[in-house]
């Protein structure tokens, strides 16, 4: 049995590789303001470049970890150069959304690549343990420990001595003024990204090492660890990402002692939320420091939304409402259910992230809660399956509002991040609830659709309840935002400073435009669950929040009809060019970095 | 106006809009090798986007700026510091968590001969004797007057052939304003164009040899400083009352 001291030294390991996905992402932050949401696909490239290297180049260590290095800081490069400064002038939502697309696009193409199996990467170091203490240490461990140290000193070096280092540190504590200065912003960028993505692909295949396995779930997974170390330390600052790297290695790592493995993650993610609540500009963060993201106004792209005429939506309404009656095949029914499913997701983020500007990135946790209420309300209460979707919806609008209620404070980039860990807390913890949600099992035998003692066996009927719904809740949400609540939440949009000096509580009206997005999300996964009649922890994942941001980005931010339109259009497209399951999430990733670049209004316009 | 001796800067026809809101209605502004020109106006009037325009952080739609008779239009912030404009920007701007001396020697960025660097650097601390006990602190702990002195220190580190300064007199005290002005003083003496803009126009016309009224984007007033002093339109409008600092 392992011992206190081995929990320590495997937390301070686990602490270093962190550090290193987190000090790239501080650096960059500090210079950009930008959380860089593709880091972990570098760290991912990295991993698997080590592979190549290793197993089919059979290059020694050290010019394994120059390769990684090397290989990584060219990916960084290409990131920086095509992905992000044509995004320089835009508006601040635009290279956040650009860095998740990034990572879609690069962890699908990894994973077209060399197959999502897992492979091994040995470390080529001998397998000994040396006793020390109370415990053993390996090669790897101090292997792990040098790199780490070892980087961090290079790097103090380079920002303390070097001309290009004084250059970041000054573009990070005030751009404009380096500018004046005649510091060249374009070339730190570089810079910064490069040496981040060095030290993120490094990392990677330090992980892959540890634990000789290797696969494309490291991807997220390494992003939300970095993420998590970097804004406990303070966004953007390089010391403090290392410290709350280290930090978060042991508080996982003495989780894991006490609770078991499953609870590794649900620590990282807590630990996050009571640092985003307590601290948000985390622990060292000097005084000085201006909140977070005070404008954001310019967060969102400012546009003239495309008026559909009522008829037109009406026609359309009617067409679509009228197709099961003429030949059509089950299986265009079936992906307009899929569309129309999705639909109901997407109005409820587009009004979350839209009208009011908190872009969610765990939105498919309020999909998981209203499936799961959902069916275990039908099953074990044996509660009449139309009213437990109710229910679904209902718990959806009242957990979802109180998990998220913490963070109602935060803004910008900071509400994404608190949103993702809140779906990863969600779907951890019903992994981890055996007794109400049956772990990892999952729930199975949900019963089939009914409504008032009709079972909706046929695809038709399945069809039309789903547009129904679907239909009301988009009438509803149109009705709001031409109400004055939905004037107040594009208000405190636009700037909440100005919005609350009028009178308007957040609070309130945040938790409002949840309650109701909550709803919308839970009855669709509710009317989910009863169709899969299988779910587990992994059916709502973090693949089906990002499908609906490129949805609602798509369709136009806050846009009703856009949400609806979009939907279909991402549902729709992949099945009409039969395009094959594992290439659509590459296609998605391609789309919202198109839409970025191109229309950031959406199709429709933002409303 | 009387015939200036040489352009060094020269504005002309710029027109700069802001979405569709026009800020700059065909500005022309000269500034002549070796003098002070201030740019005087209240608020919103265009002053610190015509810094912004000088810097190139700010296009232009139309119009021409030109520095030593070449073109600035295209260039980059950093190209155009390194033509030999440099910048005392608006509320100081200093890197908070840098020492005094990174600070200070940021401004020298652009420049690849550290023995002189090193040399100037020592100039600085006798032109700025108080900030030679500061060195090593943080800049962000400084006072307001101190840190308009690190400003200027690191605008001159450059060796440039104009500053341009968006009111270096705002939020110090009177003690440190005149000290302020007599250092613009003495750095115009010593060869370096000053091109600033400022609010209080007494203490600006003091030190100026040409200045120009700005008022909603446009040109209304300019000439020698010394006819602008005793100018009613000015009086009314800047020097009147209590107004006068």
């Amino acid at each position: 049995m392992s011992s206190w001291f081995d929990y320590t030294i495997n937390g301070l390991i686990i602490g270093n590789v962190y550090a290193l996905v987190a000090v790239g992402l501080a650096l960059i932050f500090g210079v950009s303001r930008l959380i860089n949401f593709a880091q972990g696909s570098i760290y991912l490239v990295g991993a698997y470049i080590g592979w190549v290297a290793v197993m089919q180049l059979h290059t020694p260590l050290p010019l394994t970890i120059i390769v990684v290095a090397a290989a990584a800081a060219l990916v960084g490069l290409v990131i920086e150069r095509f992905g992000l400064r044509p995004l320089q002038n835009s508006v601040r939502i635009a290279p956040l959304l650009a860095t998740i697309g990034i990572s879609f696009v690069l962890d699908q193409l990894v994973m077209l690549t060399f197959s999502p199996n897992p492979r091994a990467l040995p470390s080529q170091l001998p397998d000994v343990r040396f006793q020390l203490g109370g415990g053993t240490i390996g090669p790897l461990d101090l292997l792990i420990a040098g790199v780490g140290i070892t980087s961090a000193l290079l790097l103090f070096v380079f920002l303390r001595y070097s001309k290009l280092g004084w250059a970041v540190r000054a573009a990070s504590q005030d751009r404009d003024a380096a500018m004046q200065m005649g510091v060249d912003v374009n070339r730190v960028n570089q810079a910064v990204f490069g040496i981040a993505a060095a030290l993120g692909g490094v990392s990677g295949m330090l992980v892959g090492m540890y634990y000789n396995q290797i696969d494309t779930a490291m991807s997220l997974q390494a992003t939300l660890k970095g993420v998590v170390a970097e804004v406990v330390g303070g966004a953007g600052n390089v010391p403090g990402a290392v410290i709350g790297s280290l930090l978060l290695g042991l508080v996982e790592s003495y989780g894991v002692a006490v609770f078991g493995t499953s609870y590794r993650n649900l620590f990282a993610f807590l630990l996050l939320v009571v640092v985003l609540v307590l601290r948000p500009n985390g622990l060292f963060a000097s005084t000085r420091q201006a909140p977070p993201e005070p404008l954001t106004g310019t967060f969102i792209a400012p546009s003239r939304p495309l008026r559909i005429p009522r008829w037109a939506l009406a026609v359309a309404a009617a067409i679509f409402a009228v197709l099961p009656l003429f030949p059509v095949s089950f299986y265009v029914l079936q992906t307009l259910i899929n569309a129309w499913l999705l639909g109901m997701l997407a109005l409820s983020l587009t009004l979350v992230a839209g009208t009011m500007g908190q872009v969610s990135l765990g939105h498919a946790a309020l999909l998981a809660i209203g499936a799961y209420t959902s069916a275990l309300l039908s099953l074990t209460l044996n509660v009449p399956v139309g009213l437990a979707i109710v229910g679904g919806g209902l718990m959806s609008a009242a957990l979802g509002t109180l998990l998220i209620s913490p963070s109602f404070r935060l803004r910008g980039h900071y509400v994404s991040i608190a949103t993702l860990a809140i779906g990863e807390i969600v779907s951890l913890v019903i992994l981890n609830w055996e007794s109400v949600t049956r772990g990892p099992i999952g729930i199975s035998g949900i019963p089939p659709l009914t409504l008032f003692g009709y079972d909706l066996i046929s695809p038709s009927s399945v069809y039309w309840f789903s547009l129904a719904v679907m239909v009301v809740l988009a009438l509803l949400q149109g009705r709001l935002l031409t109400s004055h609540l939905g004037r107040s939440f594009r208000a405190i949009r636009d700037d909440d400073i100005a919005a609350r000096a009028y009178g308007l509580s957040l609070n309130r009206y945040k938790s409002l435009a949840f309650i109701f997005g909550g709803f919308a999300a839970g009855v669709s996964g509710g009317i989910a669950a009863h169709l899969y009649s299988y779910i587990n922890h992994e059916t709502f994942n973090t693949q089906q929040s990002i499908l609906a941001l490129t949805v609602v980005i798509l369709g136009g931010l806050g846009n009703v009809v856009g949400a609806i339109v979009g939907s279909v259009a991402l549902v729709g497209l992949p099945e009409v060019f039969r395009i094959a399951a594992e290439y659509r999430i590459l296609i998605y990733g391609i789309v919202l970095l198109l839409l970025v670049r191109f229309r950031p209004q959406g199709l429709l316009g933002t409303i | 106006m009387t015939s200036a001796p040489e352009a060094l800067l020269a504005l002309s026809n710029v027109n700069t809009f802001y979405g569709q809101a026009q800020v700059h209605f065909d500005l022309s502004i000269t500034v002549a090798r070796g003098h002070i020109v201030c740019l005087l106006g209240g608020n919103a009037s265009g002053k610190s986007t015509t810094m912004k325009i000088i810097l190139g952080l700010v296009k232009p739609r139309s119009g021409e700026v030109t520095f030593d008779s070449a073109s600035l239009i295209g260039l980059s912030t950093p190209q155009i510091v390194r033509r030999g404009i440099a910048s005392v920007p608006e509320a100081r701007r200093l890197f908070a968590d840098m020492s005094v001396r990174e600070n200070i020697l940021m401004g020298a960025f652009v420049r690849n001969d550290r023995d002189a660097v090193a040399q100037d650097l020592d100039r600085m601390l006798t032109l700025f004797p108080k900030l030679g006990q500061r060195l090593a602190q943080r800049a962000g702990s400084l006072s307001g007057g101190e840190q308009q002195m690190v400003a200027m220190a690191r605008a001159l580190m450059s060796r440039p052939r104009m500053i341009v300064m968006d009111e270096p007199t705002m939020g110090l005290s009177p003690l440190y304003v005149d000290r302020v002005l007599e250092l613009i003083r003495t750095i115009n003496q010593d060869g370096v164009s000053v091109f600033m803009v400022e609010q209080n126009a007494s203490l600006a016309l003091e030190i100026a040899h040409e200045a120009y009224v700005l008022q909603t984007g446009k040109i209304v007033l300019s000439g020698p400083a010394r006819a602008l002093k005793d100018d009613p339109r000015i009086r009314d409008a800047y020097l009147g009352g209590s107004e006068a600092a």
